[in-house]
């Protein structure tokens, strides 16, 4: 399929939903126009979350500005945290250890499991199949308790600083060995699952061909991410940053775009991501976890994009006497939101939530730059 | 002498039916924590929450202004419900079977149809907060289709309710026929004297058949999932009982495992021929069977996620010829 | 213990709303009834995602200007006697969005909750953890069992 073209203009009625809503985990409006049950036509209204970051992280010290891109998001706030702070190494020139480079992926990959399963988990709920979607979550609950290992908190680690990783979330013999023991879990239990959800054909019936995002038209919309990876698009930016240099893992795509091709598109990236992590802990080298030896000075504006688990993430600013200027950041969720739009047309206004959940939503990243008019 | 036979009568009759009534109000609540949270590897709540701790903790909720059109009705309408699943049960205890008008298929029919149709006016009278009237500026210039008819979710849950009216608890109707092409009568003392003599009709092919055809007709009438489409979760959120609060959600609880529990009644009168009675030991048979089809029920809904149209018409299009393969094989 | 009061606290359904903030708070507690784990249906917990069913109004996030009239909204809508919680430091004093800045103050917070609706109980933590959920729900059982 090329295109997708709505069954007919006709616009019977508009049902709104939101801000607070069952099937979403976020508050944003979206508006369905539908005729017979079928949506012709999404609005997605977002700035209910417009928390304004990039405006008060203008002029706070870069230390201080990093920690508070942690807070943009609690679902991939590493990621921000790493990437802001990748920003201003790369404007400043600063090394970084190999050791913590290692921290960073597995604490990069195991955001990924996590952000995957709630989607898994997340997916499941919304289909109402509240056992599949409880069973997700007691995996995903053996992830969060490794991130509060090595970062102290479930949800916001701050693991990343400039130059390296807070000493705090350097991992010893005894933590090594507890992450290497609960991936043989992880895997064992996502392997059941994915058996079990494949095996399910009421489950299959409800996911295949919905939704369906045709690959001619994310890359129009641009969209990132795994989003674009299930069209059958091998982009990943992980390929080429250098942190993944020593790591082996392969770029896992899906032909069909729709649900179906999402969700376990997301399933099987977690078993790439559990490789990941077993090859830094086999390989994790010796050493000092942070550099603390370099200078502050004055920059234009530095940029940095890597992959997080819903796309890519653009961090950039300049740096002035230490402090944070201009700062710009583009998350995944921007670029998807089309995409959302889109994936609703032509389906069940019962799947439509459903089509909103499959492209991985995240309005608590994408609800900062924009500009909200009060009325 | 004839005056203290009808006292009798009625007494056990009112008997029986509020033992059913108090029997009911723990089908909930072990679906919940029986099944489900054993499913799903959890602990659950205790039993008696879902199904009598929390209708009377809305009982002692203060009563809200309700937002619909015509509050009278709508505030009317579970009560409606209740009575119809009472008479429903009255209908079905051997007493009454010197009533015939109460006690022939054409009634029970006549009972289930008018719950039916509680649900459609329920959706339609039903204007919660959570859809158009939550205040949000969304309507506003550049905002697509501006000027568009806006409807409340219940109104799709109502237009689904009428769908089901129409075609989806047909495998129901159908079900509760099949017995008739054996006993040749549409009352139920008939049908119950047919079975004593001869034999349940739940042993007879025709009779397994028409049996699955009643337990997906139970589902389908009990709106759970995966035929919960006029309260699934992920759209309309609880479909026509969004805007009840306190004693008019009590009623809506305990309406729901009082029809689970008269269901099961139903299906043991018209498929073991086993009319509900206090008296008789026989009425633990009733309680089984009801039992035995909310632990099917849970099972079912646990492992199913919600369907959609799409899932729903081949499902009751099957169930529906299965039915009339019942009916046909019990005619032959 | 009469039977109004036995009976509430066997069943006390509970409500979320989110208003902004940055998300870990919701799925933390999402997870902590939704997840096996943690199953704060044995504490008699239930989710709703309805109003008119709700006792507890757990709230979490910096209330954002969009974000006032919903959850005013929502608290009107649930009968009495209701309860509120205001879990996760946004909700209980505006977050780092509020005080914390650079050149510019935001401008974007109504919050905290406190200010726009009433509060009963606060759950420190950003962000909250599970526990923390359950313990500050739990907390409010005296006064949900001494209401008219």
């Amino acid at each position: 399929m090329d295109e997708k073209v709505p069954r007919s203009n006709i616009i019977e009625t508009e049902i709104p939903m939101g801000t607070v809503h069952p099937a979403a985990l976020e508050p944003y409006r979206v508006r369905f126009f539908v005729e017979d049950e079928i949506v012709q036509e999404a609005e997605i209204t977002i700035g209910v979350n417009h928390r304004g970051i990039e405006r008060i992280m203008e002029g706070l010290p870069v230390e201080k500005a990093n920690s508070l891109t942690e807070k943009i998001c609690g679902i991939c706030s590493n990621s921000h945290i790493w990437n802001s702070c990748r920003t201003a190494e790369i404007g400043l020139g600063i090394e970084i250890p190999e050791r913590a480079t290692y921290i960073r992926v597995i604490m990069g990959e195991l955001e990924r499991l996590h952000s995957h399963f709630l989607y898994l988990a997340h997916g499941c709920e919304v289909l109402s199949h509240e056992t599949f979607s409880m069973r997700v979550f007691y995996l995903r609950e053996i992830v969060m308790e490794l991130l509060a290992m090595i970062g102290g908190n479930r949800v916001q680690y701050g693991c990343s600083v400039l130059g390296g990783v807070r000493p705090r979330c350097d991992v010893d013999e005894a933590k090594l060995l507890r992450l290497k023991n609960d991936m043989d879990a992880v895997e064992e239990g996502l392997t059941g699952f994915v058996e079990r959800f494949l095996a399910d054909s009421v489950v299959q019936s409800r996911i295949t061909g919905i939704g369906v995002l045709p690959q001619k038209q994310a890359i129009e919309l641009a969209v990132t991410g795994p989003t674009l990876r299930a069209t059958g698009v091998a982009r990943d930016l992980r390929t080429t940053m250098f942190e993944y240099d020593n790591f082996d893992f392969n770029v896992i795509t899906q032909p069909d775009g729709d649900v179906r091709s999402n969700l376990v598109m997301r399933a099987l990236e977690s078993f790439e991501s559990i490789k990941i992590i077993r090859q830094a802990i086999a390989n994790i080298p010796e050493g000092k976890v942070v550099n603390r030896d370099w200078e502050m000075f004055d920059t234009d504006m530095n940029e940095s994009y890597i992959e997080v688990p819903r796309g890519t993430l653009y961090h950039s600013y300049a740096l002035e006497s230490g402090r944070v200027r201009h700062c710009i950041i583009r998350t995944p969720s921007m670029a998807n939101i089309g995409a959302m739009q889109y994936a609703c047309i032509g389906d069940q206004i019962t799947d439509a939530q459903l089509c909103i959940v499959q492209c991985d939503p995240c309005f608590t990243c994408t609800d900062r730059a924009i500009e909200i008019i009060r009325r | 002498m004839f005056g203290n036979t009808l006292i009798n009568a009625i007494l056990v009759g009112a008997i029986t039916v509020i033992f059913c009534f108090l029997i009911s109000t723990l089908l909930p609540g072990i679906e919940r924590k029986y099944i489900h949270a054993r499913i799903q590897q959890r602990i659950g709540p205790v039993v008696i929450a879902p199904g009598i701790m929390a209708p009377i903790k809305f009982m002692f909720k203060e009563n809200v202004k309700v937002e619909s059109p015509v509050p009278g009705l709508y505030k009317a309408l579970p009560i409606i419900c209740f009575i119809a699943v009472t008479c429903l049960l009255i209908a079905l205890t051997p007493q009454a079977f010197a009533i015939p008008a109460l006690s022939s298929l054409v009634a029970i029919v006549g009972f289930l149809k008018v719950e039916e149709i509680c649900y459609v006016l329920m959706g339609a009278l039903s204007k919660s907060v959570m859809s158009v009237r939550m205040p949000f500026p969304d309507q506003i210039k550049g905002a697509a289709h501006n000027n568009a008819v806006r409807s409340f979710v219940e109104d799709i849950s109502s237009r689904r309710s009428l769908r089901m009216i129409t075609y989806g608890s047909f495998p129901l109707y159908l079900a509760l026929f099949a017995p008739v092409t054996q006993a040749r009568s549409i009352f139920l003392s008939d049908i119950v004297a047919f079975q004593q003599l001869n034999g349940p009709f739940l042993f007879t092919v025709s009779g397994a058949i028409a049996a699955i055809v009643f337990f997906i007709g139970y589902m389908i009438i009990l709106n759970e999932y995966p035929f919960s489409i006029i309260k699934a979760k992920c759209d309309v959120i609880e479909g026509p009982y969004m805007e009840y609060a306190s004693k008019y959600r009590a009623i809506v609880y305990l309406t729901r495992g009082f029809f689970m529990m008269v269901l099961g009644v139903l299906f043991s009168v018209l498929f073991l021929g086993i009319p509900p009675v206090i008296t008789s030991w026989s009425i633990l048979i009733n309680i089984i069977v009801a039992l035995i089809f909310v632990f099917m029920m849970g099972i079912f809904s646990a492992f199913s996620p919600v369907f959609t149209n799409r899932q729903l018409l081949p499902t009751i299009l099957g169930t529906t010829l299965l039915g009339v393969l019942a009916i046909v094989l019990g005619l032959l | 213990m009469g039977i109004k009061s036995f009976s509430r606290a066997r069943a006390i359904h509970v409500m979320l709303v989110y208003t902004g903030g940055c998300n870990g708070c919701d799925i933390e507690i999402v997870n902590s009834i939704l997840s096996p784990r943690f199953d704060a249906e044995q504490y008699n917990v239930f989710l709703t995602w309805n109003p008119r069913e709700a006792d507890v109004l757990v709230v979490t996030g910096p209330v954002t200007h969009l974000n006032r009239k919903p959850l005013e909204a929502i608290y009107e809508a649930i009968p009495n006697p209701k309860l509120v919680v205001a879990a996760g430091s946004c909700a209980l004093m505006g977050g780092v969005y509020k005080n914390c800045h650079g050149d510019i103050p935001s401008e974007e917070i109504e919050g905290p909750v406190e200010n726009i609706i009433p509060v009963n109980a606060k759950i420190p933590g950003c962000a909250v953890r599970p526990q923390d959920v359950l313990a500050g729900v739990v907390s409010l059982l005296p006064i949900l069992l001494d209401a008219d």
